[in-house]
């Protein structure tokens, strides 16, 4: 047997997550099989025949191990389900019926975020879900709702591009404050949380979300320090 | 040479140097990532993009960087790098051009496609050109990143600041120039970000500048905004007139005190669009002196001008978003990943070699990984790559405390000295394999001298020396303006700066702060 990189590996550590994992062995597995096969040294083999040897279908194999075993991918961009569902779960909706709290006030606790820029006060506003590229191309062409306090489960800066700036107010539930929309809104001066946990909120809601709640630092991230802004249902 | 060292192109101080720079990018990396999660997207499949690019890049870069070389060394690419305001920045040369190669050999690495003692001789060449770009880009303020200036960018030299300090026109919240001002940042961040695929480099910031009496001076570049090397652009930014466009903004009450090496700022107080008290618009790019002011003459028709290129990019950022939108899963990788990858094309058209070919296109080799990208393996590989550090490679001896967690990894597997005992090692990666590309580019590039073809693009700049770069020019830095301000080279240099300056035409390399002042308020 020829002398593979990982055949002494001191520490024994393996990928943290389950599909880089399997992959990895896999594909390790596969350049192994390749390597012997081949009859060169490893000089000759990693940027000669292994060009050659080791192909897109090999690849294609190693998915396809896994998809075998009844796995399925989880979707982070719309295309990637819509175009192949056989391989992703399902996309969860949000989640509308969780309940944090008792009524108080009037008010009834619903989520917390991570407050981009402080403001001087709260916003009130109407929850919208905005979570489909559909979803954007309707209001697109239809115009944004007024009032609107738009919850988005993206922390890009693209889905929402020719909307953004018509929202009166972002909850965003992923990023951080450093993310994209995070640095959109700050520019469009769009009160923003970002990093957002929401639980009890349908289409039509009326929120109130302290913005005035202290921005979240990168030092904050890097030593830990919670510091959220609070969302409220008002019922 | 040690005693049973092989006789070995390689050397010892190279590899102590190139271990030393990938251990500075390895903290580096982290702490940049440490703060944001791993950025993902509805629309784009971000993270697999992401690793296809690294792929890519570490397939293409010596070669390209090899053919750049040939035509102009990266010293002096850094040079030209620092007189404009184009995609050669402290984001994609500071950070992602030497990084995407190196994630692209850890990842490798980590499926035993690679050791760690594989293209030596091509990771040596790329960290040495990566540091000869970047001491050359940082040389007004003499560090190698922004991060080894504790997070700040002092790039510029003093005749362009006082060009900025004569000329940006004063502002207050609420008035006319603000209001569109204000919108054309955020309408044009928004563009870029949808042109670029969800990916920031379409943005930077550089600074801060001290301003005097409490305010500080940030610069931001917003480039590749035109028909140029994005296929995607052809048509879609056809009436847009400037492919890259700076805005420099003195800031108020407010202490940049980061500006990172993704060209990300944060300040205390957290930034505010009133707190901008001045702001200008300018244009530059491989065809210019310098910074070009755009609309500059007056505040009123500055603010006309930022409305009418707000109207311009929104317009365009509907079209393309709807086209975009529209894509397969296929397009959205490569489209994702050819951004990503070609951070480093600017320096191949600086040294007018730029080709669409070279950088518009996937390698054979890094293609073939296509079939793993689903998002979740992307997600997770990324994560693990530069956010963990939990990928097999990365872990180190029980006894190290790295820079930022104290925990027993790095990011980056440094190059094997035993490689100077035994030989055993393989030099580089080949010459570029063959290329695909899903995108075909149809319109010119968009040049302060027109719309352009490839060639003729080419030509004119391998014609063309900027003033600033030129033998009289070149060496003239600001320490030596400081005794030197009466030699005719350099008041010939400031000169040519001050060109286009209103209040600063013909005055020369004497002038202080006071002097600036005294010439605002006649």
């Amino acid at each position: 047997m020829k002398n593979f990189l990982w055949d002494q590996n001191k520490y024994g550590v393996e990928e943290s997550t389950a599909v880089s994992k399997a992959f990895h062995h896999s594909i390790r597995a596969k350049v192994r099989e390749k390597f012997e096969a081949s009859g060169v040294d490893w000089k000759d083999f990693v940027f000669g025949n292994s060009n050659c040897l080791l192909t897109e279908a090999d690849f294609a194999h190693v998915e396809a191990k896994l998809l075998a075993t009844g796995y399925r991918f989880d979707v982070s961009a719309i295309i990637s389900s819509t175009e192949a569902p056989e391989k992703y779960k399902a996309l969860k909706g949000p989640d509308e019926s969780r309940v944090d709290s008792a009524i108080n006030d009037g008010r009834m606790r619903v989520g917390q975020g991570d407050n981009v820029v402080t403001y001087p006060q709260s916003v009130t506003g109407l929850a919208l879900y905005v979570r489909t590229t559909e979803e954007v191309m309707t209001m697109m062409m239809e115009g944004v709702p007024p009032d609107i306090i738009a919850i988005i489960d993206d922390s890009g800066g693209t889905l929402t591009a020719p909307i953004l700036e018509h929202f009166k107010a972002v909850v965003c539930m992923g990023g951080t404050v450093r993310s994209h929309l995070g640095i959109l809104c700050r520019e469009y001066s769009i009160p923003c949380l970002m990093n957002a946990k929401v639980g009890g909120v349908s289409n039509g809601d009326r929120l109130e979300v302290n913005y005035a709640a202290s921005a979240k630092s990168a030092k904050d991230y890097q030593q830990g320090v919670e510091k959220f802004a609070e969302i409220w249902k008002l019922v | 040479m040690p005693k049973n060292a092989v006789k070995n192109p390689v050397t010892y101080a190279q590899l102590l140097e190139a271990n030393n720079l990938m251990q500075l990018l390895s903290d580096e990396t982290y702490w940049l990532c440490v703060t944001r999660t791993t950025q993902e997207s509805k629309l784009f499949p971000v993270s697999p993009y992401m690793m296809l690019s690294y792929a890519n890049s570490y397939y293409r870069y010596p070669s390209l960087l090899r053919k750049i070389e040939a035509n102009m060394s990266m010293e002096e690419c850094g040079d030209r790098a620092r007189n404009m305001g184009g995609k050669t920045d402290t984001l994609t040369m500071g950070w992602a051009f030497p990084c995407f190669y190196l994630l692209g050999r850890e990842w490798l690495i980590n499926m035993g496609m690679l050791r760690p003692e594989d293209g030596v001789e091509d990771l040596v060449y790329v960290m040495d050109c990566w540091k000869r770009m970047q001491l050359s880009y940082h040389r007004n303020d003499g560090h190698l990143t922004n991060s080894q200036y504790g997070h700040r960018s002092q790039l510029m030299a003093e005749r362009q600041l006082q060009v900025f300090e004569a000329d940006l026109h004063d502002v207050v919240a609420g008035d006319a120039l603000h209001i569109a001002a204000s919108k054309f940042m955020a309408t044009v961040s928004q563009y870029q970000f949808l042109s670029h695929c969800e990916c920031r480099i379409g943005i930077c910031n550089q600074g801060p500048y001290s301003f005097g009496e409490g305010r500080e001076l940030i610069v931001r570049d917003f480039m590749d905004l035109a028909e140029g090397d994005y296929p995607w652009l052809d048509g879609v930014a056809h009436n847009i007139s400037y492919n890259n466009l700076t805005v420099p903004m003195v800031v108020k009450d407010t202490h940049f005190e980061l500006m990172d090496d993704w060209g990300s700022f944060e300040s205390t107080p957290e930034f505010r669009a009133e707190n901008i008290v001045r702001i200008g618009l300018y244009t530059s790019d491989l065809l210019t002196d310098s910074y070009v002011p755009v609309a500059m003459e007056s505040p009123q028709a500055l603010a006309a001008k930022f409305s009418e290129l707000t109207r311009l990019i929104t317009d365009a950022n509907q079209v393309l978003w709807k086209k975009i939108a529209g894509w397969s899963r296929a397009e959205m990788l490569q489209a994702g990943a050819l951004v990503y990858f070609n951070v480093l094309k600017d320096v191949a058209h600086i040294a007018g070699v730029y080709e669409q070919s070279d950088w518009m296109e996937i390698d054979e080799r890094a293609q073939r990984l296509v079939p793993l990208l689903n998002d979740e393996y992307g997600r997770d590989v990324l994560t693990e790559l530069v956010g963990l550090l939990t990928l097999p490679s990365q872990v180190c001896s029980e006894y190290t405390m790295s820079m930022h967690n104290n925990a027993s990894k790095r990011l980056y597997s440094p190059i094997p000295y035993t490689i100077l005992k035994t030989g055993d090692y393989t030099a580089t990666c080949g010459p570029l394999g063959k290329g695909s590309s899903l995108f075909k580019k149809v319109a010119g590039w968009r040049t302060s001298r027109g719309l352009l073809g490839i060639e003729a693009f080419n030509k004119a700049v391998r014609e063309f020396t900027p003033f600033a770069c030129t033998p009289e020019a070149r060496y003239i830095d600001d320490n030596w303006v400081k005794y030197h301000y009466k030699d005719p080279d350099v008041e010939a240099l400031y000169e040519r700066t001050q060109a286009t300056s209103p209040r600063l035409a013909n005055k020369g390399a004497g002038l202080k702060r006071a002097d600036i002042a005294k010439l605002r308020s006649t």
